[in-house]
């Protein structure tokens, strides 16, 4: 088992925004999350990525509960792409692909080459507050690549993105999944979008995992 | 992935806030220049009383070192959005390696900050040169201080409105001894007293402000 | 008489805000001191001014007692993570700041006709005012932070920092008044301070101790039972963020 929220209750600013959300990702799985605007489901992501801690409930992540160490140990196991791509504004697309590069002990090559994978390589100079939406995407997930992450959690990922890169996102998606016990959340308001891409769909409504639909 | 030492990560991160204040500018063609208006000013204010203004000089230097030098720690370019600190999180950077980062390049910045402000102090005040050499070891120590100070107020009010205004209130007040110890070794000088005690107080200040940010750094992480 | 009376709620609300017992030790330890201040010899040298001691030194001590009890509620709310930790630090913080205002206010008042000044830089003076800023700072920085337990953190964890800094800023602003010309003029008389007005000031200390504990208790309760407010606002069958959000009935979408 990759993660099992059991219970989940998050309030924030003092409104609750999950409650008894229960979910279950086993090794391997796709798993798309469906649900309306405000539903819950961005949260949903950032309590599996450790980033907030559920006001109740249980969070388990590659069999460890989220004590301190816990938290430190799973977190490098963790890839997250968030609604805005976590690039500083500022520095190149290269640069910001760097920083993380030796952040986690990585030649600045394999930075270089994530970048090209993903098609980028030409602007891989380029300021990324000059970069358009769909190129921020594409670099933040040349990030995933390089930190190859167990768990992968993608927040509206084919936002901005252009009919050449959808194949991008399916190819990540496959190649975590197919790592050895990896497994992949993707978030959308559209199930077009993650129905060939899933294993399972589930619903975030009323703060809870609503409905599972297999696909 | 390998396991990277904390104080490479660190040096890492002072990297990339020095990389970032070198595209924007920040503190040395903001702030830097914002300091020099007001050690243009209080002359201005005060008259051009030669022997007056070359008393006044050093103190005002290391006044606007202290206050405007908060700016620096506080400066925009330096902050890390919500997205930026989760993916910093999620590849292993702890709270306390994000503080030392920031610490350590808030210093560099101050340095060069301090080495922007002095010449023009000394154009402007033409202070008394007795006990010049004692600033030697007071420059870094100051901006080791302030920096650390700074860095702290920076994660405290992180992501507030209000920021650019609140971090420097929270450290004002706090960078006293620092002003004193700074100041204090020239007045000492000046009246043939020993000086070393002020610094031994810069050096505790210091050392207090490193040990107190290792300590509460883990508490700053963001998680309700 | 069993006709209900209007004004009972409101007493019943008071009781529950301010208690019963504390209001009524505190209101008595304030006019024993009132009586005790006013009913002390007046000072050789200073005459009837020396009456501002008893205001001026109970509020200093009042506001160091209260900042070192906001230091202590931040360091417990950072070990236990009990709200009811930082609701001290908070008020407690509050009471601080009015006192150190208060001290400082009645220094002045009390300096200018003794000294001919308002303000000297003596070493206590400045650090007590320095922490009149530090703790105003404290203050503006729980405004600026909405969600309860990022607020208790970063306001604990800034307390404990600035508080620990206090000593050394004492320290240097100590040493740098001794290495100045002391200010042997500026100096209050003696401190050979006579039985009655030794009994006089105790009993003013106690007096704002118990306001100091009245206010603090007073200031939490009430953060309690907006927070109980808010709770129970949140427990139940309430919505939850989402369902704030509708499909959109504009005619064009239909």
């Amino acid at each position: 088992m990759v993660a099992r929220l059991d219970a989940v209750r998050v309030d924030r600013h003092r409104i609750t925004i999950l409650r008894d959300l229960s979910l279950a990702i086993a090794v391997g799985e796709v798993v798309g999350v469906l649900g309306a605007n405000g539903s819950g489901k961005s949260t949903l992501l950032e309590v599996l990525a450790t980033l907030i801690r559920p006001t109740s409930g249980t969070v388990e992540l590659f069999g460890r509960r989220l004590d301190a160490a816990g938290r430190r140990a799973v977190r490098p196991r963790i890839g997250l792409l968030g609604h805005t791509a976590a690039l500083y504004d500022r520095l190149t697309l290269a640069e910001n692909l760097r920083l993380v590069a030796r952040l986690i002990g990585q030649p600045a090559e394999r930075a270089d080459a994530v970048l090209a994978e993903v098609g980028l390589e030409r602007a891989a100079d380029r300021l990324a507050v000059a970069c358009s939406q769909g190129m921020r995407r594409r670099a933040d997930l040349a990030r995933v690549l390089l930190t190859r992450p167990g768990l992968v959690l993608l927040d509206e990922v084919h936002a901005g993105l252009d009919p050449d890169a959808v194949p991008l996102v399916d190819d990540v998606v496959r190649t975590v999944a197919g790592r050895d016990g990896a497994a992949c959340v993707l978030v959308s308001h559209e199930p077009d979008r993650l129905a060939g891409l899933c294993d399972r769909l589930v619903r975030v409504r009323s703060g809870r995992v609503e409905v599972e639909e297999p696909t | 992935m390998s396991v990277v030492p904390p104080l490479t990560q660190a040096l890492v991160l002072a990297g990339k806030d020095l990389r970032l204040e070198r595209r924007t500018g920040e503190a040395f063609l903001v702030v830097a220049p914002f300091g020099a208006v007001a050690l243009f000013m209080v002359p201005l204010a005060v008259g051009a009383d030669t022997p007056l203004l070359a008393t006044l000089g050093p103190a005002l230097f290391w006044v606007v070192v202290l206050l405007f030098g908060v700016l620096v720690t506080v400066r925009g370019s330096a902050t890390d959005g919500p997205a930026q600190r989760a993916v910093l999180s999620l590849v292993g950077v702890t709270p306390r390696v994000r503080l030392a980062g920031r610490a350590f390049g808030n210093t560099v910045l101050l340095l060069g900050f301090q080495a922007v402000i002095a010449p023009v102090a000394l154009v402007l005040y033409a202070p008394e040169p007795a006990g010049w050499v004692w600033l030697l070891p007071m420059v870094p120590l100051v901006a080791v201080g302030l920096g650390t100070l700074g860095a702290l107020a920076d994660l405290v009010s992180e992501g507030l409105a209000g920021r650019a205004v609140l971090g420097p209130l929270l450290v004002a007040p706090i960078t006293v001894p620092l002003l004193l110890g700074a100041t204090g070794v020239l007045d000492a000088a000046r009246y043939g007293r020993p000086a070393w005690p002020w610094l031994v107080l810069v050096v505790t200040v210091d050392l207090a402000a490193a040990l107190l940010a290792a300590w509460c750094a883990r508490h700053l992480e963001d998680q309700s | 008489m069993s006709t209900t009376d209007p004004a009972a709620p409101v007493r019943a609300t008071l009781r529950a805000v301010f208690g019963r017992g504390l209001p009524a030790f505190a209101a008595l330890a304030v006019a024993v001191a009132l009586t005790a201040a006013l009913a002390s010899p007046p000072d050789r040298l200073q005459g009837e001014l020396v009456r501002l001691m008893y205001v001026h030194v109970p509020a200093a001590w009042t506001a160091f007692l209260a900042y070192g009890v906001t230091l202590v509620a931040g360091l417990v709310w950072l070990w236990r993570r009990a709200a009811v930790w930082d609701r001290l630090a908070a008020a407690s913080a509050e009471a601080g700041v009015f006192f150190t205002g208060l001290a400082i206010a009645m220094g002045a008042v009390w300096g200018r006709p003794t000294w001919g000044v308002w303000w000297t830089w003596d070493a206590r003076l400045v650090t007590t005012a320095l922490l009149f800023f530090v703790y105003l700072g404290y203050l503006a920085l729980r405004r600026a932070v909405d969600d309860p337990v990022t607020r208790a953190r970063r306001s604990a964890v800034f307390g404990v920092v600035a508080f620990a800094m206090v000593p050394l800023v004492h320290f240097s602003v100590l040493w740098w008044r001794t290495l100045h010309q002391p200010p042997s003029l500026l100096r209050p008389a003696a401190p050979a301070i006579g039985g009655g007005m030794l009994t006089a000031l105790l009993l003013s200390v106690l007096a704002f101790t118990a306001l100091f504990v009245l206010i603090v208790r007073t200031r939490m309760r009430l953060t309690a039972a907006n927070a109980a407010l808010d709770v129970a606002e949140l427990t139940g069958a309430e919505p939850v963020a989402g369902d704030a959000v509708t499909a959109p009935r504009r005619e064009a979408t239909r």
